[in-house]
């Protein structure tokens, strides 16, 4: 075999398709395989991963690897790490790209580790450099960015920010090769004794609207103003990580570098300050609303709409408006 | 590591702990576009002005270690660094909290970005330790934000990795620790010896007292250095090359009117107008 560029993608549900993170993967792949003059590779980890294997060859993949068992639905610390060392093996791949996801954390570093290679993780940007791939992530919860130099012998693992890349056109019909990675046992020494809630409700991620308040809203009661107006509107509350931290709104409902990022058409930013960190998770909605007493407030500057005026004036008048609408 | 030791001897429990720029600082700075890259092109010329603290998360580490002695686990704490000569500062106030001793590994190529190569100097430190049951990191280091270290050392020193913790007890030579998800929290067992990382939401660190600072003040770290564990100097694993601060363009409509009712309703118009408040 020969080299490829490997798109890896974990903790699959049962005859889930890819997601929108991992056919970005298989673009940003396409164009550094081109460059690499290889083809891609696509492992798929999962429970029943069948239907992804086949959306995955159809998006471009020339080389299918799968892991299909029950138990890695969910990503599984070391034996994911396991199966997915050994696909960076069978792809002999130099470049690994790993699609946005709450385990990249996990699994970037930890595969680097233990191929002797290296990592970074939120890549907004992969790119050849002088035969070699230099990846691009943000710094400082966004205050910069850094360029990163691979400096490892073994591979390359890079974690991608969303966005990327396009996703590649589906090529229905358009097959490739498929082989079947080795599964080990669990590994045993972490455990899950109490899972998290199963939240089948909207989420926060995926909401056309978003109204998030921060501490501006002088007290915890007020957060009621934001949940109200989100409702009005049809959307879900958000906040910053100050009232999270405060007890004033929960840690799910957490907008940022180390919450939530949402994607929004419309984000209200109420009573919050616009930290670089706050700003990494709702930076890419289509359309920023500041509300904010301090017209020299760094929100404004990521705004599209601005109210310079308080926040317990503002959001009342919002919700009888938006009411007014939807009835 | 060796396997955990539950039979006596205590618990030998490592902080590992890294000294950043203040983030409040280079916010405020990134806030009045006066942030800027030195003469080396991978640093911020704030000097300084900026000053050099413990990464919150790692703070929050140590508390996290405090609280199982405080439970009555019968345990010793160290907390390491890696970082150059300034670096060891931070340690005192992880002693002055409660910690028992403190190392600092002084690396020349520590600023580099290259969490492979301090995962690789902390695991040759804790393996010279000899008797390290449990490691503690920060989920993340707010400078870089990568959490490259905790999984590099959990691989490199063959032990059970649990990430994002809320939360960890040690209960008959296992850890429970509660788990941060962006489903909410999970629990989960794991075996000893183990690499866990802190988040934020285990809560405020405590506060040291002044007295104790001041003892705190008088010690001094044992000092290593980096060539004691590693050959080669310079990065292996990754290396920033480049820093960049991207340009903000401002380009937001200030909603004037004569109260707040009427600023709101202008809003609307607009949202609405833009087809951007859905049906
Ligand atoms: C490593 C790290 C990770 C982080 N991760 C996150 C994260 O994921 N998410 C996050 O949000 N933060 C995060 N932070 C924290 C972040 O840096 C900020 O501290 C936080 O976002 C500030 O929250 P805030 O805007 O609510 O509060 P503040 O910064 O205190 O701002 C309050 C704002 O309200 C305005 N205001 C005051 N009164 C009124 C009023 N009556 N009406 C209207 N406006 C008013 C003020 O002018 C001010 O602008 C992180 C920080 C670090 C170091
Ligand atoms: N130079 C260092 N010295 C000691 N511990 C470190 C160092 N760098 C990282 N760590 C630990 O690893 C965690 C994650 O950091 P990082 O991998 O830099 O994002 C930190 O919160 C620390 O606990």
């Amino acid at each position: 075999m020969a080299e490829h560029v490997l798109v890896l993608v974990t903790a699959i549900e049962a005859g889930g398709p890819l997601r929108d993170a991992d056919g970005e993967a298989l673009g940003a792949a396409q164009a550094l395989a081109r460059e690499r003059g290889c083809e891609v590779a696509c492992a798929l980890i999962g429970a029943d991963v069948a239907a992804a294997a086949t959306e995955a060859a159809e998006r471009g993949a020339g080389l299918i690897l799968t892991a299909d068992a029950a138990g890695l639905a969910a990503f599984d610390g070391g034996r994911s790490v396991t199966i997915a060392a050994e696909a960076v093996g069978r792809a002999e791949a130099r470049v690994v790209l790993i699609p946005r996801g709450p385990d990249v954390l996990e699994l970037a570093p930890r595969l680097a580790a233990r191929l002797d290679g290296a990592s970074v993780v939120g890549a907004t940007e992969v790119r050849t450099a002088s035969d070699d791939v230099v990846a691009v992530a943000a710094v400082f919860g966004g205050a910069a960015r850094a360029e990163y130099a691979f400096r490892a012998p073994g591979p390359h693992v890079i974690g991608l920010a969303p966005a990327v890349a396009e996703v590649p056109e589906r090529r229905p019909g358009r097959s490739a090769p498929a082989v079947a990675l080795a599964i080990p046992e669990a590994d045993g020494r972490v455990r899950t004794i109490e899972a998290a809630p199963d939240v089948s409700g909207p989420r926060l991620e995926d909401a056309k609207l978003v109204v998030a308040g921060g501490r501006g809203l002088q007290d915890g009661e007020n957060f009621a103003l934001i949940r109200e107006l989100a409702q009005a509107l049809g959307g879900m509350p958000g906040a910053s990580r100050a009232i999270v931290d405060d007890g004033w709104a929960s840690f799910e409902q957490q907008v940022g570098l180390t919450g939530k990022i949402v994607t929004p058409d419309v984000y209200f930013a109420v009573g919050i300050s616009g930290a670089s960190q706050h700003m990494a998770g709702c930076a890419n909605a289509r359309c920023i609303v500041a509300v904010n007493t301090d017209p020299e407030a760094p929100i404004f500057t990521f705004a599209d709409y601005g109210i310079v005026d308080d926040a317990l004036d503002v959001l009342p008048a919002l919700v009888r408006l938006a009411r007014e609408r939807g009835a | 590591m060796p396997t955990a030791d539950a039979s006596g001897g205590g618990l030998h429990i490592v902080v590992c702990a890294k000294q950043v720029l203040d983030p409040d600082g280079v916010n405020s700075f990134a806030f009045w576009g006066r942030l800027q890259v030195g003469g080396d092109g991978r640093s911020f010329d704030t000097g300084e002005m900026v000053p050099r603290i413990i990464n919150a998360y790692d703070e929050q580490a140590v508390e996290a270690a405090l609280r199982i002695r405080d439970a009555r686990v019968d345990c010793r704490i160290t907390v390491v660094t890696v970082g150059d000569e300034e670096a060891g500062a931070i340690l005192k106030r992880c002693v002055a909290m409660g910690a028992d001793d403190a190392v600092q590994i002084v690396d020349a190529a520590a600023g580099l970005g290259d969490g492979f190569r301090t995962a690789r100097l902390l695991a040759g430190l804790i393996a010279e330790l000899g008797d390290v049951d449990l490691v503690l990191c920060g989920r993340q280091g707010s400078d870089y934000d990568q959490g490259t270290v905790p999984a590099a050392l959990a691989e490199r020193l063959g032990a059970a990795l649990v990430t994002m913790s809320a939360g960890v007890a040690v209960e008959g030579g296992t850890l429970r620790v509660v788990r941060v998800t962006p489903r909410g929290e999970e629990v989960v067992r794991a075996t000893l010896p183990a690499v866990v990382s802190i988040s934020n939401e285990i809560g405020t660190p405590r506060y040291p007292s002044s007295r104790r600072m001041m003892q705190a003040r008088r010690q001094r770290p044992e000092r290593r250095e980096a060539s004691d564990y590693e050959g080669a100097p310079g990065a292996v694993g990754v290396e920033v090359t480049r820093l960049m601060v991207p340009d903000v363009q401002g380009h937001c409509e200030i909603i004037e009117g004569g109260s707040a009712a009427e600023k709101a309703e202008r809003l609307m118009a607009q949202l609405h107008e833009r087809g951007l408040l859905g049906g």
